[in-house]
């Protein structure tokens, strides 16, 4: 159960990971456009288990991590997407209210793209990665938030629907 | 019920924190694994790039074609398959005319520059999610393209080579936050170091702080010794802004570069440096005024007026 589980899991991640690579990284949107892999592995740490979310998040992060237009070094995006997803997936595990409502979803993916863009920053400077002038930055954080914000309704229904098959589970969005 | 927690997931937490440290480490301590890991995802990705590029092409100038679609709504519904062909087809054609423009022009540079260069096509472009600017072009190593190339585009300087695979190589895009050059300005031959801010505006910070900059004032790469990561002579940008705060320590401006870094569908990678410096032969030609015709219009007027009743 476990190895289907984790097989489907890593396909549908390995095929956004490329889709967000090959095609929407090929179209310029104001605002420095949206991240379909991020929104992916938020929308499904929000549908799982904290112990799920973490090892989606570890995935995922690693994933952008191998990027070659990723700037910071391997493992930072690891980090930031481990304690976003495990974070999300904690607040929403045990209220089924809040699981099953694309409202709570929707808000918890926002935050989550805003905070772990708000945490990249903070960690590359730390590491002394360069980020550029604040008004652009500004720019980038707001515009993705926005385009998430438009984004994630027109794909949570489809996410949901990879998450209920591959965990078997009934419950869709 | 709220989520308690247990040891195991602490644990497992826990773990996965402490790896993606690890992992931190040894990237910046240089193990050459990681490096490694990158170059064999961009190697895989490089074809589903190619065809993600042949398949957005339409969709590239995404604002444009929405407004246009509000337009012609009514014809499109009268028309709309053979109206969507030929869209595809005249933005096509139109995409195909501006890589044209851009090719000429860059052989235009390069050769009055006299610069070896290899054309190529981009295929991606970079994420902003990290806050880079990056792109990837569909010529790599078998191409004779090395790390640390000077990429030059129709108007000027592109970026540098960062990294590069067998078919594609990872292009630092002049505007990238991390990108520095050096830099002389034209005719007086003062120098600087120009460092990219995310934009297309970039900040240019002078060694000598007797020199006067002015608005205008064209920049050149300096070059770098044995012309690697930059060659001599490509226009960089124009100086749009001086910084004239009285305690600066070296005088500042703010530049405008010539590339417009959101529009570029082809670039080239400069393989073989000029045998002598082109000095200033490659300063952009001002554009000329145009004067405004004056537009007289003579009346003469009739010798018997029409009488009205």
């Amino acid at each position: 159960m476990i190895t289907r589980q984790l097989t489907f899991s890593a396909l549908i991640f390995l095929f956004m990971y490329t889709l967000q690579e090959s095609l929407i990284n090929q179209v310029r949107l104001p605002g420095g456009g949206f991240s379909i892999f991020i929104i992916f592995a938020l929308v499904w740490s929000a549908m799982s288990t904290p112990e799920v979310g973490a090892v989606a998040g570890f995935g995922a992060g690693f994933l952008v991590d191998l990027s070659p237009s990723s700037s910071g070094p391997v493992g930072q995006w690891t980090l930031i997407m481990i304690l976003t997803c495990f974070g999300i997936a904690f607040l929403g595990f045990g209220d089924d209210k809040s699981r099953g409502n694309p409202i709570t979803i929707l808000f918890l993916v926002v935050a989550g793209v805003f905070l772990s863009e708000v945490a990249f920053l903070i960690t590359g400077a730390l590491l002394g990665v360069n980020l550029g002038s604040i008004s652009q930055i500004v720019i980038i954080l707001i515009g993705m938030s926005i385009w998430t914000l438009l984004i994630t309704p027109f794909t949570l229904p489809i996410f949901s629907r990879f998450h209920a098959f591959t965990f078997d589970t009934g419950s869709r969005i | 019920m709220r989520y308690g927690g247990g040891n195991r997931s602490r644990l497992l937490l826990i773990i996965l924190i402490v790896s993606s440290l690890f992992l931190i480490t040894l990237d910046l301590r240089g193990v050459q694994v990681l490096d490694g890991l990158r170059s064999g995802s961009q190697t895989v990705l490089s074809p589903f790039q190619k065809a993600g590029n042949t398949v957005a092409s339409p969709f590239k100038n995404f604002s444009s074609d929405i407004t246009h679609l509000g337009r012609t709504r009514n014809q499109l519904e009268q028309l709309r398959a053979e109206n969507f062909n030929l869209r595809t087809k005249l933005i096509n054609r139109k995409n195909a005319d501006a890589q044209l423009k851009q090719f000429k022009s860059m052989l235009d540079l390069a050769g009055t520059g006299d610069y070896k260069i290899l054309s190529t096509k981009v295929i991606s472009q970079g994420s902003t999610q990290s806050f880079s600017q990056t792109l990837t072009i569909d010529a790599g190593s078998n191409s004779g393209i090395r790390r640390n190339m000077t990429v030059i585009c129709d108007s000027g300087l592109a970026g540098v080579v960062k990294e590069v695979y067998p078919n594609s190589a990872l292009i630092l895009l002049a505007s990238d936050p991390s990108f520095r050059i050096g830099v002389r300005i034209a005719g007086t031959q003062q120098i600087g170091i120009l460092s990219g801010q995310g934009s297309r505006k970039a900040v240019l910070q002078l060694i000598d702080n007797q020199t006067t900059l002015q608005v205008g004032d064209v920049l050149l790469a300096r070059g770098s010794q044995q012309n690697r990561p930059f060659v001599p002579g490509v226009p960089v940008g124009s100086v749009v802004s001086v910084d004239n705060s009285a305690g600066a320590i070296a005088q500042s401006a703010s530049v405008k570069f010539y590339t417009n870094f959101s529009a570029l569908g082809v670039v080239a990678v400069v393989v073989g440096a000029p045998k002598t410096d082109p000095r200033d032969a490659l300063v952009p030609v001002k554009p000329r005024p145009r004067p405004v015709p004056t537009i007289t219009i003579l009346v003469t007027p009739s010798p018997s007026p029409s009488a009205t009743k």
